[in-house]
């Protein structure tokens, strides 16, 4: 039995040391961090009050901060990045970043209310904060302490091996900076790029979570726990939906179950004129990524609603946009 | 319960074990009621209605058994084969009509447009194994001078839980007497120890590596089922990775079922031989759930008239066996097709040695890399139809296969190896293969590179000494511990829904 413990705990020290110091996913997870490094950049040289987009990939590739900046005279930070990563890590990571009268408009995908606690704990941000940000770590609770730890399964460590030797090859990540503006949007996503995606392969995807589910969400708690500090500081949060396809829709229940999860403790909630589902037509890769012109225009319905939840002037779009033309969003 | 769960391995497991050898202090008799009652708490863990239909079928088939026993003591054989006789169709029955019923109302109103309203009904758990497991029993029985026990052993010995949903097959013979030797009820370090070890391999196998495949193998079949055509890497793919699956998964199994039973003072039969290297079909067969073709081969080939009767017969009786064991896995017509398959491949290779003149001796091992490589070859594609969602899928899988539905290659890929853009066409991502982003390719290559390097290369947990097991531990464990209390979800057992 004792050598039986002690190969139990050989395994256990190397695993820790492999994965937590030494070996990483500089291809994968790279440039996730060098993103969320980018628009915690874009978000601390922004003066207040400013608008800050927080989502998942939805966020840039559905929404042009840059449009929304211009109609509502505010300066936006497009902050979204992926579903995976966790919200608590997100939040974490803007509140130092976030001023009194500073607006955060959230449309999460719906799939955000519902992710697990156990799917959260191990997301990509679990290697990303265990490697490279252990002060935002040991902030979060100690379940996630013990999900960075071990947030590598035997796919992950034959992928970091993998991207590790090709990193030592010369293979570069996705550079995002050739895709991403100075507002954190995605740029250039227009049809002719559009790749086959299983999700659209196979009709849409699932279908949308019920108002039960969502309102039971882990994703959800930590939304409600964003709201409540974020109204203690003065910080407005503004909910919302995600651009989503129409062949799926969503229940109304579920909009009053995502509405209520906002404005039960203060914040506020932006409904979009059917509920911001569109044709095949307006989408990129994904029933989460709107073609670049579609995402101009999706801003544009965007800017328009917010402002007078605001309280602010809608100026009119700024002429560029008149070049991208998007006939599945009529405006 | 799942033996891969924390509820089962930090809360029944050490309750049960511990529970045993305490009550075994006070008595085998004790011992075996903890057993049985644990064997309950296990089986009812998800559905504890379906304790009494257990408990009965155990009560029905010990009493039948006893009665065909004492009959044939009393050489009344023919009255003893009447009851046992009458024992395998009421257990048979019950097989039946939870499994099949709906089975042959669909196919009965498809052919002869009859409907026959069949209430569907949640297949009892395990009701394929210790139903096969107490038609051994009752065979046995029916033998004048077999060994007798008490319905507390025989109890024990079916409601045990290692082996209780998913097998192994053992026969009575060989637990039913350890389950009454006094050293049984003792702790054991040494078996303590050496089982756990097994136990934690087996649980690396379908955790670590499993469900690893699974996630790889799903993509492909799922849009398969979904009617989506696969390029030649996909459906390959897709199919390497259910053939690691289903391995990993069953013999990951069997390996807990013997880890947790050595825990137990048992021993159980290995059910795993590294089949994927036998060196033809008729031992894959000898390889592969090995107690299941034990069982198929005394309790069906060998009553059928097994190689007695000629070459026809024998072909015949191997085609019977196959079927019925392919119709035991599943109610289905795939089940049906892959049991058909493997029967016809054991014939064309009872033929072929029947007439195929011995290969010289320098060529012998070019002929045994042969054999192994279309063995391998052969089992892997008969797994589609196994694997996949009726009969249309599985023809898409093998369409896919065989590139019928176009060869493509990521173009990250083709533009670091252009030579390859002379087969493959480019595209972004290939969409049903793993994740279907960028670096699916080369994960999921790397990972089947892997995994048959494992099974084709690497001895068998069975064939490992105790310091190599710990080696094998050493390189596992803490990505077993990751994948049972960190996975977002776990996969059930392969075998549970058979």
């Amino acid at each position: 039995m004792p050598a039986l413990l002690a190969a139990c705990a050989v395994s256990m020290a190397v695993y820790g040391a492999v994965f937590g110091l030494l070996v990483g996913r500089p291809l994968a997870h790279g440039p996730l961090a060098r993103q969320i490094d980018a628009k915690l950049a874009l978000g601390a040289a922004a003066p207040s009050p400013k608008l800050v987009i927080l989502a998942g990939s939805n966020g840039p590739y559905s929404h042009r901060c840059e449009v929304l900046e211009a109609m509502l005279s505010l300066p936006c930070i497009n902050a979204g990045i992926a579903v995976g990563i966790g919200l608590d890590y997100l939040f974490a990571r803007w509140r130092p970043f976030l001023r009194p009268g500073d607006v955060v408009y959230l449309p999460m995908e719906t799939a955000q209310y519902i992710r697990s606690r156990s799917a959260t704990r191990v997301g990509p941000d679990a290697a990303i904060m265990l490697r490279h940000d252990r002060a935002t770590l040991v902030a979060l609770p100690p379940d996630r302490w013990a999900g960075a730890l071990f947030a590598v399964d035997a796919r992950a460590a034959i992928m970091a091996l993998l991207e590790t030797l090709f990193t030592a090859l010369g293979v570069a990540p996705a550079n995002a900076d050739a895709t991403t503006n100075r507002w954190g949007d995605h740029v250039g996503h227009g049809r002719s790029d559009a790749a086959g995606s299983p999700a659209f392969a196979i009709g849409g995807g699932s279908g949308e979570p019920t108002a039960a589910d969502i309102r039971a969400g882990y994703g959800t708690s930590l939304i409600v726990a964003f709201v409540t500090w974020a109204r203690a500081r003065g910080v407005a949060v503004i909910g919302g939906v995600p651009a989503a396809l129409d062949a799926v829709p969503l229940p109304a229940d579920s909009i009053a179950a995502i509405r209520a999860t906002y404005e039960q403790l203060g914040g506020r909630f932006l409904e979009l004129p059917g509920a911001a589902r569109y044709p095949r037509a307006a989408f990129y890769d994904s029933p989460d990524h709107l073609i670049e012109a579609c995402q101009i225009a999706h801003s544009i319905r965007v800017a328009s609603a917010l402002g007078p939840l605001l309280a602010r002037a809608v100026a009119a779009p700024p002429a560029w946009t008149a070049s991208f033309g998007c006939a599945a969003i009529p405006l | 319960m799942l033996f891969g769960t924390p509820i089962f391995i930090l809360g029944f497991l050490p309750v049960a074990l511990g529970g045993f050898f305490v009550a075994g202090q006070m008595g085998p008799r004790a011992a075996l009621v903890w057993l049985v009652a644990a064997g309950c708490v296990f089986y009812g863990w998800s559905d504890p209605l379906l304790v009494p239909l257990l408990l009965a079928s155990i009560l029905g088939n010990w009493l039948i058994g006893s009665r065909a026993a004492a009959l044939a003591d009393a050489g009344r054989a023919p009255m003893a084969r009447l009851w046992v006789g009458g024992g395998i169709v009421a257990d048979l029955a019950l097989l039946g009509w939870y499994k099949y019923a709906g089975f042959v109302a669909a196919n009965v109103a498809a052919l002869g447009g009859i409907d026959v309203a069949v209430a569907a009904r949640a297949l009892p758990l395990g009701i394929s194994f210790f139903t096969f497991q107490q038609i051994m029993f009752l065979v046995d029985c029916g033998r004048s001078g077999a060994a007798r026990c008490g319905l507390l052993s025989y109890a024990g010995f079916v409601g045990f839980f290692p082996h209780l949903i998913a097998g192994p097959l053992v026969q009575p013979g060989e637990i039913i007497p350890q389950l009454s030797h006094p050293r049984t009820f003792r702790g054991d370090a040494d078996n303590l120890t050496a089982g756990l070890t097994v136990f934690l391999l087996g649980l690396a196998k379908k955790l670590v590596l499993a469900d690893t495949f699974a996630a790889f193998a799903d993509p492909g079949f799922n849009a398969a089922a979904r009617g989506a055509t696969l390029t030649f890497f996909e459906a390959w793919c897709a199919t390497l990775a259910y053939s690691l699956q289903i391995y990993f998964d069953f013999s990951g199994y069997s390996d807990m079922a013997i880890g947790l039973a050595r825990m137990f003072n048992i021993r159980f039969p290995q059910n795993f031989d590294s089949p994927y290297r036998a060196p033809n079909i008729s031992a894959f067969w000898q390889r592969w759930h090995i107690s299941l073709g034990r069982f198929l081969r005394a309790h069906v080939y060998i009553p059928l008239g097994g190689n007695r009767r000629g070459i026809w017969r024998q072909a015949r009786n191997i085609l019977a066996t196959m079927l019925l064991g392919g119709l035991w896995h599943g109610a289905g017509w795939t089940f049906v097709l892959w049991g058909a398959l493997h029967g016809m491949a054991m014939v064309a290779h009872q033929s072929f040695r029947r007439l195929a003149p011995a290969a010289p001796e320098r060529l012998r091992p070019v002929a045994r890399c042969g054999g192994r490589a279309l063995t391998l070859l052969f089992v892997i594609a008969a797994w589609v139809p196994f694997r996949a969602d009726g009969m249309a899928a599985a023809a898409r899988v093998w369409h896919g296969m065989l590139g019928l539905d176009g060869i493509a290659l990521p173009d990250a890929l083709l533009a670091i190896a252009p030579p390859l853009a002379r087969i493959a066409d480019p595209v972004p991502v290939l969409r049903y293969l793993g994740d279907a982003r960028t670096l699916s390719f080369p994960e999921v290559c790397s990972c089947l590179a892997l995994g048959w390097l494992i099974v084709l290369a690497a001895p068998n947990v069975h064939q490992l000494s105790a310091a190599r097991r710990r080696v094998a531990l050493a390189a596992s464990f803490a990505f077993t511990v990751q994948a049972l209390f960190f996975a977002p979800s776990v996969q059930p057992f392969l075998y549970f829904q058979f």
